[in-house]
């Protein structure tokens, strides 16, 4: 053993868990995690304790929530338990506007990290491309999607996703852009590493933490978008979701206000939670806001 | 003696701009001895860093392209080479280590890991093995704790061990020619002194040839055994190391002897430091070139035939492209 101790050097710090450290201490973005943990759960876990068909008609419709005991949040126009359509509806709700929010990474990640790293004409020919898909109407698009196949939850997944990824695309094009002229993009060059590797396992962990914040509120978005394609009719009728409740029972919503506000509310605590933690996770990859 | 290992004839690179092709390189042509160290000096803008990545096949293109000459490794003309054999020579054969250690690690991978990387890039090992094998290039490379380091973020070292991290990574497949493009000018001196040491350990290790790029004589004269003298886009002055520190021939390449500051006793003699020494003006803008020599406009000997006619190496070995330097001699 030497005699002198080397000073006690900090342990290694990765990035990512220098965030999480950031992150943690973030108030709003932790009751948005909190938020989101308790909706997901509900979701995975509420129908399990409170079973049964959301289609079946069990009351008389239209019961203020509170009046009846065997249906706590009331009944809607036609007398079904609105807290069987909440939490069988949350499912089909969050898991395709998570799965849209995949599609959108996918697409946006793989075209934009294609044109920024490559640059020259392919960039210019995909960037075009990108362009023509956000001048689009994006909720006619979405429609004009889901009614060319038939509507089920993968189609409006892949619908939303469709029209969602030009964004994701110029964000991550931005990056790569910007990290491509990074001197260890050209050191890893120097070692004989070839284009795939250097876009994918040199730069792609580079721009991740904006990218990883962009997710997040495309979720939230799609969430949306979800719940807005439902109540124009769109989506599959057989798939109890949020947005197919408040579009079902929108014509009678001056005799009944729950059947429209409480879908409404779990769409919007939704929103914000998400939006909660994209902004606390901007926060923690920000190194700029970090010193605050 | 055998041939050079890497030598650049005649070599032309061109960038286009929006005031039309560029030339960053005009014809330079440097030699790379085996198990040598070739100094490549000149001010900032003269060329050097592009005639690094021109060596590794790292122009960028576009804008830059090789418009003209010829780099041989080895007698084989990379200039020519597709992308596939270039990759294989990089690393292998030809390696780079660069001038900022911040910027030239992955920030978002361990030291060791990059290094293992690195290793599987040619080499047939495990990530097991290749972690082993970067823990013991660390140790190569004089980090203390290595297997700690190996776990440490390239911010959490600093600037000296991160250039160590740097030179590991470059001498991890046993390259037969290393090229420092500055490998010290972010580094304080007793780092400086450091790093130069590693290098010339390592180069008696694996008898790695170096070509060091500096703007910083002093440098040069510490690690080089040959040195070629480089002024916008040109060589001006090329030779031994000591031929051209002792009797420097060309304006510029005595300019820049001159603003090694002197220290110590041998400065002090008249009782006050002398003046340092600078080089009026900048390197010309390479676009605004004119037919003669580059340097007249900076230069206190230039005459008439400088600003008309373009000087070329002349002499051997020790070969300066200068009328007045000629003039001198005859």
């Amino acid at each position: 053993m030497s005699l002198v101790q080397p000073a006690a050097a900090p342990e290694a710090i990765s990035p990512l868990r220098e965030a999480w450290i950031v992150y943690r201490r973030n108030r709003p973005a932790m009751f948005g995690t909190l938020l989101l943990a308790v909706i997901v759960a509900f979701v995975l876990y509420g129908t399990f304790l409170y079973a049964g068909d959301p289609y079946e008609i069990v009351w008389a419709p239209q019961t203020p929530p509170g009046t009846e005991a065997s249906v706590p949040l009331g009944t809607d126009y036609l007398g079904r338990d609105m807290l069987r359509g909440l939490l069988k509806g949350g499912g089909p709700t969050l898991s395709v506007g998570a799965a849209a929010a995949i599609i959108t990474l996918l697409i946006g990640v793989s075209l934009g990290g294609i044109a920024g790293y490559f640059g020259g004409w392919l960039d210019d020919l995909l960037m075009r491309v990108t362009e023509f898909f956000q001048v689009l109407p994006a909720l006619l698009f979405a429609m004009v999607v889901i009614t060319l196949f038939s509507p089920s939850p993968i189609t409006t997944a892949i619908a939303i996703g469709v029209v969602l990824w030009p964004q994701t695309a110029r964000l991550t094009r931005a990056e790569f852009l910007k990290i491509r002229e990074l001197e260890y993009v050209t050191a890893a060059r120097s070692i004989g590493a070839r284009n795939g590797r250097i876009m994918w396992r040199v730069i792609l962990p580079n721009a991740l933490p904006p990218l990883i914040v962009s997710a997040t509120l495309t979720v939230g978005v799609a969430v949306l978008f979800q719940a807005g394609l439902s109540f124009l009719g769109l989506d599959d009728p057989n798939t109890m979701s949020w947005g197919l409740m408040i579009g079902t029972n929108r014509q009678y919503v001056l005799d009944a206000w729950w059947p429209v506000t409480l879908p409404g509310v779990a769409i919007f605590l939704t929103v914000f939670a998400v939006s909660l933690v994209g902004d606390g996770l901007n926060d923690a990859f920000n190194p700029k806001l970090r010193e605050r | 003696m055998a041939g050079p290992l890497l030598s650049i004839r005649d070599l032309k690179v061109e960038f286009a701009t929006r005031n039309g092709p560029v030339t960053a390189l005009d014809g330079i042509s440097l030699d790379l001895m085996p198990g040598e160290t070739l100094g490549v000096v000149g001010e900032s803008g003269c060329g050097k860093s592009i005639t690094a990545l021109a060596a590794m096949g790292l122009i960028p293109d576009p804008p830059g392209r090789v418009a003209g000459g010829s780099i041989l490794f080895d007698g084989e003309d990379i200039t020519h080479a597709d992308a596939a054999r270039l990759r294989s020579l990089r690393g292998t054969e030809i390696s780079m280590i660069f001038q900022e250690p911040m910027t030239s690690l992955n920030p978002v991978f361990t030291a060791g890991d990059q290094i293992a990387e690195a290793i599987m890039l040619h080499q047939k090992a495990g990530r097991a093995e290749a972690g082993r094998m970067a823990v013991e290039l660390l140790r190569t490379v004089g980090i203390p704790e290595p297997e700690r380091r190996a776990r440490s973020y390239p911010h959490e070292l600093s600037g000296g061990m991160r250039q160590r991290v740097m030179i590991a990574m470059a001498i991890s497949c046993r390259p037969r020619v290393l090229i420092a493009d500055e490998p010290t000018t972010a580094l304080d001196v007793t780092v400086q002194a450091q790093i130069f040491d590693l290098m010339r350990d390592i180069q008696q290790e694996f008898g790695v040839a170096i070509m060091l790029i500096s703007h910083d004589m002093g440098a040069i004269a510490e690690m080089a055994d040959q040195v070629s003298v480089m002024y916008a886009g040109r060589v001006v002055e090329t030779g031994s190391a000591d031929a051209i520190l002792d009797d420097p021939l060309h304006p510029y390449t005595r300019a820049l002897i001159g603003c090694i500051p002197v220290l110590g006793k041998a400065a002090g003699l008249e009782g006050r430091m002398p003046p340092l020494a600078e080089i009026p003006g900048i390197v010309p803008p390479l676009h605004l070139l004119g037919r003669g020599c580059a340097f007249a406009d900076r230069c206190l000997l230039a005459f008439d035939r400088c600003r008309a006619e373009r000087p070329v190496l002349e002499g051997r070995p020790h070969r300066v492209a200068c009328f007045a330097a000629e003039m001198e001699a005859a």
